[in-house]
């Protein structure tokens, strides 16, 4: 609205904005092209078996940055110690501190200690004042100018083995879990060493030696303490907030990934600002919570974190390597002297070894599987520098420091020489020495079983001798763990299933389902283990499968707010797994895959686009419902024919008494007839898993009903969901889904099995609802005869959820309910916001009273 | 073989001799109840079946079955071998030789009614110790662990089984095949060497 007397701008339809958006769009164009990049490299399989990733990406960061300085005609977009510091460093130490094998760790915690502190202040000094001879030997050219206090700074900073340089080669090497750890382990504790002997160093030389006083001496030493105790105080500190804080996040799931990493982040940022060691802080913070932290949160979460920690960890080391590529083509900062560089290479390398030769052949003293020498050569050959010490070096003040040219361009030398030399010989260097490999054999049972067995008796044994050795203490941390950090730490329901024996059990047993759907089921009818009181390898898998089910638990049905119903404390299988299991579980029933396919579309497709379908797939489903016509055999609505077994229809009901009156209307149509090993793909009577919010524009909506591709036999189970939730016993409290299962599932377990069926349910419940008082009620309904036409209202006021039948029966059929649940879960929060929207407790529970009448009438 | 243990010297074999003493209230032997002194043993959830250990026969070396009623000085080092660790000086027959000995440690523990076998009972029966320290935990759901331990076992060592075949239990030659592949070097053994760092006692 300008005065009229001045001509109007006029609309601007094209402006150019790039300096508002400069800043962030560098970041992230750079960090797509070292992405990209990482795609390239990957396409051949060739390059990357022989050449590590980090060579290339340095490769590459060097024809950037020598593009970059062609174009631009001076250095650009370098490695800053700031951003490396606070942003590029903190994910990767994260994401190993968070995965790293605590077992591992703590069972070598006393050579990587000895390590991480005497062997970095031995490489700090010794190459320090090896240089500083070299130099009063004349071979480091007079315009060096450096003292003795300058050297050993840059010897402290030169001397740490840089935890990214290493995790990026080793992890390509696969030596054995042992070596790995030795020197992972000692690249990451090294930090605190390292981050005191620069600072002690930095502020000894710009106080200039002559005013160094012995005092400061013995601050330097205490400092060491402070900065690596302090570091590892605060870091578990914050491990304790965060696994307390995930402890309450119950309703709140969808932050759980991001509590994990500001916490994390957090603890780092703590350390940094008191001028502690910040990468200790986040190693013991990973370390410390993860236990906690994943028995407490969801299984999605879970997955969430694992693979955005991965992602960040990656898209930070390979940022780090492109730029140190990059920083390497700023002349402008180079000063060689090749004296230096040259004696710097010959003493890091000759120290390193003599170093780790001394140190283990103190520490095979007392170590029960002492390292030999080929562990020693790959110890010596792996300690690889990086950008840490490159960061440091850029850190260092030109002003105290005169030599920091030539100190920079020694470093760079340096880091490229062992990133990129020994990076590259590493690998021929492992194979022609034939270290041991890690040996990648699955976890089995037994395996387990006897490990604890053996931790058992060795802590017994030390007992008995009187001798508080390692098993000692460990036993006692254990049940320290046990009986006040768990039960504090941990969800009420995850603490009291938590165990390692069953977790394994249970990955176990999620394999086998797994492989036995992929040979298509035949083991059921081909193998005949039979062993003399015990259930067969599949009824293993029918338990597996079943727990499954369970864990999906109200996932069975349309749930909403599906985040909640995952239960933390049990499922421990990997994300890979959990992919694995819905493809897995899906391939074998192709028959279904037409039919399914809005599933998938809703998978990738749009909110909006998830929404019409799944409504679409709701209307129908409920058309079909009412299109019934208050039938009493629902098997007539079905499009295919049934098998002739089908004669009757059941209901079972739980009412759920409360403000929200939610109304658990179960119809199950079920053949009584037991079925044959054939009608195992016969999956007709799969009953719609049906529960839906009741959304008064569903209700409204449709006429005529679909066919029921997916499950044609109706299974309706409609309460509305989040006031169900707020109501239902079952999601409160324990959090311990119940599990029904109707004893006529036993009918459809081949006779052979039905002990071990009717034992692994019998697990099922158990484990599902403990010993506890406040377990809800469950109204077991006895398995109704052919009258079993009135429905059965529970005579429990309480409310009660019954498992349907059908759906522990497709412990059987798992394709399509497995396949099925995840793929309807992943839609259902988008429809949450909506429905709440819609929903009030009013409405749902009339309507559900007219579905209840309608079920009453059955 | 009792009484010499290769690897410890005499100054430890001094130390387990006083220890032994201060178990067995001076007495020249051991009896079961003596263990009940050990307060931190109280808490270890396969207690008996390790305590049994100190008096089996086999292990012991005295008798292919039964219970020792009490146990020497003597009897106290044998067991006390099957911790040692494998010295650097062994060669492959020993390694291999002293890793048997100590697996059978294990089997005999499991292998209660010393048949030979760990029968699924047997099994059932260690894995619901071992899971007894969680009483959360039901008995049902040990024995579905221990059913597919054994389910493991009968496929790893009997391979595809033909309809019609029993597998009884886990026999000496089945355990080793179990174990084969896994690193029992860290796992079962004590360090008696810082002995000086020996808890002087409750």
């Amino acid at each position: 609205a300008g005065s009229p007397g001045e001509p109007l701008p006029g609309l601007v339809l094209f402006r150019w904005q790039w300096h508002e958006v400069e800043a962030p769009y560098l970041v992230a164009l750079w960090i797509l092209v070292a992405s990209l990049a990482k795609i390239v490299f990957h396409l051949s399989r060739k390059v990357t078996s022989v050449v590590p990733e980090s060579c290339l990406l340095i490769l590459l960061g060097l024809v950037l940055g020598g593009i970059v300085l062609a174009v631009a005609k001076k250095a650009e977009y370098q490695l800053e110690p700031g951003t490396f510091f606070l942003f590029l460093l903190p994910p990767i130490v994260l994401d190993s501190g968070y995965f790293m094998p605590s077992r591992l760790l703590f069972d070598n915690l006393g050579a990587i200690l000895t390590y991480a502190v005497v062997g970095t202040l031995w490489n700090a000094f010794t190459t320090g004042a090896a240089l500083w001879g070299l130099q009063q030997a004349g071979l480091v050219a007079p315009r060096v100018q450096a003292g003795l206090l300058d050297f050993l700074l840059f010897g402290s900073l030169i001397s740490a083995v840089d935890p990214v340089a290493v995790l990026a080669v080793f992890e390509e090497v696969h030596v054995n879990e042992t070596l790995f750890i030795i020197v992972f382990g000692e690249s990451l504790l090294n930090d605190a060493v390292t981050v005191v002997l620069y600072k002690v160093c930095n502020s000894f030389v710009e106080m200039g030696s002559a005013n160094v006083q012995a005092t400061d001496y013995l601050k330097g030493v205490a400092s060491l303490f402070v900065v690596s105790l302090g570091g590892a105080a605060v870091g578990l500190v914050f491990a304790f907030l965060l696994a307390l804080t995930t402890r309450f996040t119950k309703r709140v799931r969808i932050i759980e990934p991001l509590l994990v990493f500001l916490l994390a982040y957090a603890a780092y940022l703590t350390a940094e600002m008191a001028s502690l060691s910040a990468i200790l802080a986040v190693t013991m913070c990973g370390l410390g919570c993860k236990k906690y932290v994943e028995a407490n949160i969801s299984h999605k979460s879970r997955t969430t974190v694992k693979y955005t920690m991965k992602t960040l960890a990656s898209c930070a080391e390979t940022v780090i390597f492109m730029l140190l590529g990059i920083s390497a083509v700023d002349s402008s900062k180079w000063a060689w002297d090749s004296g230096l560089v040259l004696g710097t290479l010959f003493f890091i390398l000759f120290f390193r070894a003599l170093g780790v030769v001394l140190q283990t052949w103190v520490l095979n003293q007392f170590r029960l599987v002492p390292l030999d020498k080929i562990d020693q050569v790959v110890m010596s050959y792996g300690g690889l520098r990086g950008a840490v010490a490159f960061a440091l070096v850029i850190l260092l003040d030109k002003t105290k420091v005169p030599a920091k040219d030539y100190f920079v361009a020694t470093t760079i030398v340096v880091v490229f020489f062992t990133v990129i030399v020994q990076g590259l010989t590493i690998k021929p260097l492992v194979k022609w020495l034939k270290v041991k490999r890690s040996e990648h054999h699955k976890p089995t049972l037994n395996q387990e079983l006897h490990e604890h067995t053996f931790d058992h008796i060795l802590a017994a044994v030390e007992d008995v001798v009187g001798h508080h050795g390692y098993h000692y203490w460990r036993d006692r941390w254990e049940q320290f763990d046990k009986k006040y950090l768990s039960q504090l730490l941990m969800r009420r329901s995850a603490y009291r299933i938590r165990d390692q024996i069953w977790d394994v059990y249970y990955r176990l047993n999620i394999r086998d389902a797994i492989s036995f759907v992929d040979q298509g089921g035949h083991v059921l009818s081909s193998t005949g283990l039979t062993l003399p009181s015990m259930p067969s390898r599949n009824s293993v898998a029918e338990t597996s499968v079943t727990n499954l089910l369970r864990e999906s638990g109200s996932g069975a049905c349309l749930d909403l707010q599906v985040i909640d119903t995952v239960r933390s404390g049990r499922d421990r299988e990997d994300a890979v797994m959990h992919h694995l299991l819905c493809g897995g579980l899906y391939k074998p029933r192709r028959r279904y895959k037409a039919s399914c396919s809005r599933h998938f579309i809703l998978e990738d497709a749009q909110e909006r686009q998830d929404k019409e379908v799944f409504q679409q797939n709701m209307k129908r489903r409920l058309e079909s419902f009412k299109s019934t016509k208050h039938n009493i055999c629902f098997a007539k609505s079905k499009p295919r024919p049934r098998k002739a077994g089908c004669k009757k229809a059941r209901a079972f009901f739980g009412t759920s008494v409360g403000a929200g009156a939610a109304v658990i209307l179960t119809v199950e149509s079920e053949e009584e007839e037991e079925e044959s090993d054939s009608s195992e793909t016969e999956k007709d009577d799969e009953g719609i898993i049906f529960v839906a919010r009741a959304t008064s524009e569903v209700l409204q909506e449709g006429k005529v009903s679909g066919s029921l591709e997916v499950c044609p036999s109706p299974r309706i189970i409609p309460p509305s969901p989040t006031c169900a939730e707020k109501e239902l016993p079952w999601k409160s409290g324990q959090g311990d889904l119940v599990v029904y299962v109707s004893s006529e599932t036993t009918k459809i377990v081949p006779v052979d099995m039905q002990k071990g069926w009717n034992q692994s349910i019998s697990s099922l419940e158990s484990l599902a609802s403990p010993s506890c008082t406040q377990a809800p009620t469950v109204t077991r309904l006895p398995p109704c005869p052919l009258a079993a036409e009135e429905p059965q209202a529970p005579l429990d006021p309480r409310p009660s959820f019954a498992f349907p039948p059908s759906l522990a029966k497709a412990g059987r059929s798992r394709s399509e309910s497995s396949a099925d649940i995840p793929r309807q879960q992943e839609l259902q929060p988008l429809m949450q916001h909506e429905d709440q929207s819609h929903l009030s407790p009013g409405t749902a529970s009339s309507h559900w009273c007219i579905q209840f009448n309608r079920g009453g009438r059955l | 073989m009792p009484g010499s243990l290769p690897g410890v010297s005499s100054d430890q074999i001094e130390q387990l001799r006083r220890r032994f003493k201060q178990l067995s209230g001076d007495q020249p032997t051991i009896r079961k109840e003596h263990f009940n002194n050990v307060p931190d043993l109280e808490l270890n959830p396969i207690r008996s079946k390790i305590v049994r250990a100190f008096f089996d026969n086999r292990n012991l070396r005295k008798g292919p079955s039964g219970l020792a009623d009490e146990i020497n000085f003597e009897d106290f080092l044998t067991i006390m071998a099957y911790f040692q660790p494998i010295d650097v000086i062994m060669d492959e027959e020993q390694v291999q030789l002293c890793r048997k000995e100590k697996l059978r440690f294990l089997f005999h523990m499991y292998d209660s009614d010393s048949d030979g076998r760990i029968t699924l009972e047997e099994y059932r029966n260690v894995v619901e110790e071992l899971l007894s320290g969680n009483p959360h935990i039901e008995k049902d759901s040990a024995r579905s662990i221990a059913d597919g331990a054994m389910m493991e076992a009968a496929s790893v060592c009997m391979g595809q089984m033909e309809p019609d075949q029993v597998y009884e239990g886990i026999t000496f030659d089945d355990f080793l095949k179990i174990w084969q592949g896994i690193d029992i070097e860290t796992k079962m053994h004590v360090r008696f060497l810082n002995m000086e760092t020996m808890a002087l006692c409750h």
